[in-house]
C-alpha cells in the first residue's frame, strides 16, 4: 500500500517518507505530563515550559461505537473508539484491522497509518487508525 | 447582595417550525414571559440571548420585534448551555446590583441547519476522525455498561419515562409515549444508541424575566420563585485520562451550586437535567450526588425517577421528549421548574415540589472534560 506523505492534520499527526509516523503531543517539562493536541501551558502545573514529542504508538482500547450514521464525508458504519496511552493520554481515533463485531474494551491497539480522505484539490491525504495489536501479527 | 427572583416565564412549543425563525420564536417566548409577568416591558432593564447557530445579534432583532430599544443586551454563546448561561448572566446583573428587572432568552431554530447528528466544531480533531455527539456518548454509554452491568433494557428505560412525561407536555416535540420495544427496534445510530436513544432536532425558544427583591416585592404578586445559585463551569484539561462513566464537571459545577444555595442534593425534590442522550441523564444524575454511582438504572427500573416517583427527573419529557433546540434548552428548564414550583402544569404536575434544579451540559473541545456547565436551583 502507498501511502501520500501528506498528514491530513499535519500539526497532530506526523507522516514519514517510509510510511510510519505518530501523533504529536506536548510533554511538560516541568511535571511530566502530557498533553494532545499540542498545548501552549500545562493545566496540571501551569508551566509554559512545554516541549513537542511525538506520542507512543501502543496503547489499550477504553471503549468504543460502531457508527451508522455520521457526516457525508464518513462512510458507514465505522468504529470509532478510545485508545489509552501509557503517557497518560486518551487519545480518539477509528478502530481498523478487524471485524467490527471482534471489537472488545481492553484489547491492544497499535497506531496505523492509512489513507484518510483527500484534500480540497483532491490529492490524498493520509491520517490514522488504532487496529489491533494481535491482527497485525497475523 | 439581592435575592433573585424568577417572575415571568414563557415558551413557544418545541418542534418543527418551518414557517418561523428563531428571532420570531423568541419573540413569542419573550411576549408571554412579559405577559406572565404582568409587567410593562418598558421597566426591562436589560437582555442576554442564547442561541448557537443563529447568526449575529439575534437578540437584538428579537427585542426589535417586540418594540424594545435602547437597552444594554448581550448574545451569549455556550453551546448547549447557551440558554442557561444567559439566565446565569441576568442574574449576575442583579446580583451586582446593576439592574432590577433583566430578561433572558433563548432560541434557535434547528431544523433549517441540521438533518441528522450534530458533530463538534470540524477545527476539533476528535470531529477530522469522524466524532459525532451520538458516538461520543454511545461510548460514554458501553463504558458504564461494562463499568456497572447497566442491561440495554434498563437503558431504553429513560426514552420511555421521558417521552411518556412529554406526552403530558402540551409544549413537548413528541407527545407519543413509547415502549422499551420501540427503543429497541429504532434506527441504530451508534451502538448501543439508538434513534430514540437521541434528543431531535427541534426549534424552539423559552424566556425568563428575572428580578431583585425590590422589583419581585412590587411586580412578583407571590407567584416569585427564587433563583437561589446559577452557577457555571468549564471542564478541566485532563492531565491523566479520567473516567468517562462519571462527570467531575457536573459534580463541580453542583458542589459550587449546592453550596451557594445553601442545601445539598438531599433537599431536591425534581430536576430537569441534560438529557441530549439516553446515558447522558444516567451520568448527570448521578454527578449531582441525587443518586450513586452505578445506581440510576436500578432506581429508574424501580420507578423512583417517574413524576409520582421519590425524585422525578425532567418531568417536561427532558430533551428527550420535549426536544433540543440548543439555546432554547436551557431556558425552557428554568421555565419547567419555575412551572412546576407554582404548580401550573396540569397532569405532569409533582406534588408540592419546593427545591427544583435545572442542569445543562454541552460542547466539546478536545482534552477537556466538557465545554460548558451549569446548574440552577430554584426555591419556592
Amino acid at each position: 500500500m502507498t501511502l501520500a506523505d501528506t498528514s491530513f492534520r499535519p500539526g497532530e499527526l506526523e507522516v514519514r517518507e517510509d510510511g510510519t509516523g505518530n501523533l504529536i503531543g506536548s510533554r511538560c517539562n516541568s511535571c511530566g505530563a502530557h498533553f494532545f493536541p499540542v498545548r501552549r501551558a500545562c493545566s496540571g502545573c501551569l508551566s509554559a515550559d512545554l516541549e513537542t514529542v511525538a506520542l507512543s504508538t501502543e496503547g489499550t482500547l477504553y471503549t468504543f461505537s460502531i457508527v451508522r450514521q455520521s457526516l457525508p464525508n464518513f462512510e458507514v458504519p465505522y468504529a470509532l473508539g478510545y485508545v489509552d496511552l501509557p503517557e497518560g493520554l486518551r487519545i480518539m481515533g477509528q478502530i481498523g484491522g478487524c471485524e467490527l463485531d471482534e471489537i472488545r474494551i481492553g484489547m491492544a491497539m497499535v497506531l496505523s497509518l492509512e489513507p484518510f480522505g483527500q484534500d480540497q484539490h483532491h490529492n490524498p491525504l493520509t491520517g490514522y487508525r488504532f487496529t489491533p495489536v494481535e491482527a497485525q501479527d497475523d | 447582595m439581592t435575592d433573585v427572583f424568577v417572575v415571568g416565564v414563557g415558551m413557544t412549543r418545541f418542534g418543527k417550525h418551518p414557517d418561523s425563525d428563531a428571532t420570531e420564536l423568541g419573540a413569542e417566548a419573550l411576549l408571554e414571559a412579559i405577559a406572565d409577568a404582568g409587567i410593562d416591558p418598558r421597566v426591562i432593564e436589560a437582555a442576554y440571548c442564547g442561541h448557537v447557530f443563529q447568526g449575529m445579534v439575534t437578540g437584538q432583532r428579537i427585542l426589535a420585534q417586540v418594540g424594545l430599544a435602547g437597552l444594554p443586551l448581550a448574545n451569549v454563546e455556550n453551546a448547549c448551555s447557551s440558554g442557561a448561561t444567559a439566565i446565569r448572566e441576568a442574574s449576575l446583573a442583579i446580583r451586582a446590583g446593576e439592574h432590577d428587572v433583566v430578561v433572558a432568552i433563548g432560541t434557535e431554530h434547528l431544523t433549517n441547519q441540521f438533518q441528522g447528528a450534530l458533530t463538534p466544531d470540524p477545527s476539533d480533531p476528535e470531529a477530522a476522525v469522524g466524532a459525532t455527539m451520538p458516538s461520543i456518548y454511545a461510548m460514554r454509554a458501553r463504558r458504564y455498561m461494562e463499568e456497572f452491568g447497566m442491561t440495554r433494557e434498563q437503558l431504553a428505560l429513560i426514552p420511555v419515562k421521558n417521552k411518556s412525561n412529554a406526552a403530558r407536555n402540551p409544549l413537548a416535540h413528541f407527545r407519543k409515549a413509547i415502549t422499551v420495544e420501540d427503543v429497541l427496534q429504532s434506527r441504530p445510530i451508534a451502538d448501543p444508541l439508538n434513534l430514540h436513544d437521541c434528543s431531535p432536532v427541534t426549534d424552539g425558544a423559552a424566556a425568563v424575566i428575572v428580578m431583585s427583591d425590590k422589583a419581585a416585592k412590587r411586580y412578583g404578586k407571590g407567584r416569585a420563585i427564587r433563583l437561589a445559585a446559577s452557577s457555571l463551569r468549564t471542564g478541566s484539561v485532563d492531565v491523566v485520562p479520567t473516567s468517562m462513566t462519571f462527570e467531575p464537571l457536573t459534580a463541580n459545577t453542583a458542589a459550587d451550586a449546592y453550596e451557594r444555595a445553601g442545601i445539598g442534593p438531599e433537599d431536591v425534590d425534581f430536576c430537569e437535567v441534560h438529557d441530549c442522550f439516553s446515558i447522558a441523564e444516567v451520568l448527570r444524575v448521578e454527578g449531582l450526588g441525587l443518586f450513586a454511582q452505578g445506581e440510576y438504572p436500578a432506581a429508574v427500573e424501580r420507578g423512583e425517577a417517574n413524576i409520582n416517583g421519590r425524585l422525578p427527573v425532567n418531568p417536561s419529557g427532558g430533551l428527550l421528549g420535549k426536544g433540543h433546540p440548543l439555546g432554547g434548552t436551557g431556558v425552557a428548564q428554568v421555565v419547567e421548574v419555575v412551572r412546576q414550583l407554582r404548580g401550573e402544569v396540569g397532569d405532569r404536575q409533582i406534588e408540592g415540589p419546593r427545591v427544583g434544579v435545572a442542569h445543562c451540559r454541552g460542547g466539546k473541545a478536545v482534552g477537556i472534560e466538557g465545554a460548558a456547565c451549569t446548574v440552577q436551583i430554584l426555591v419556592r
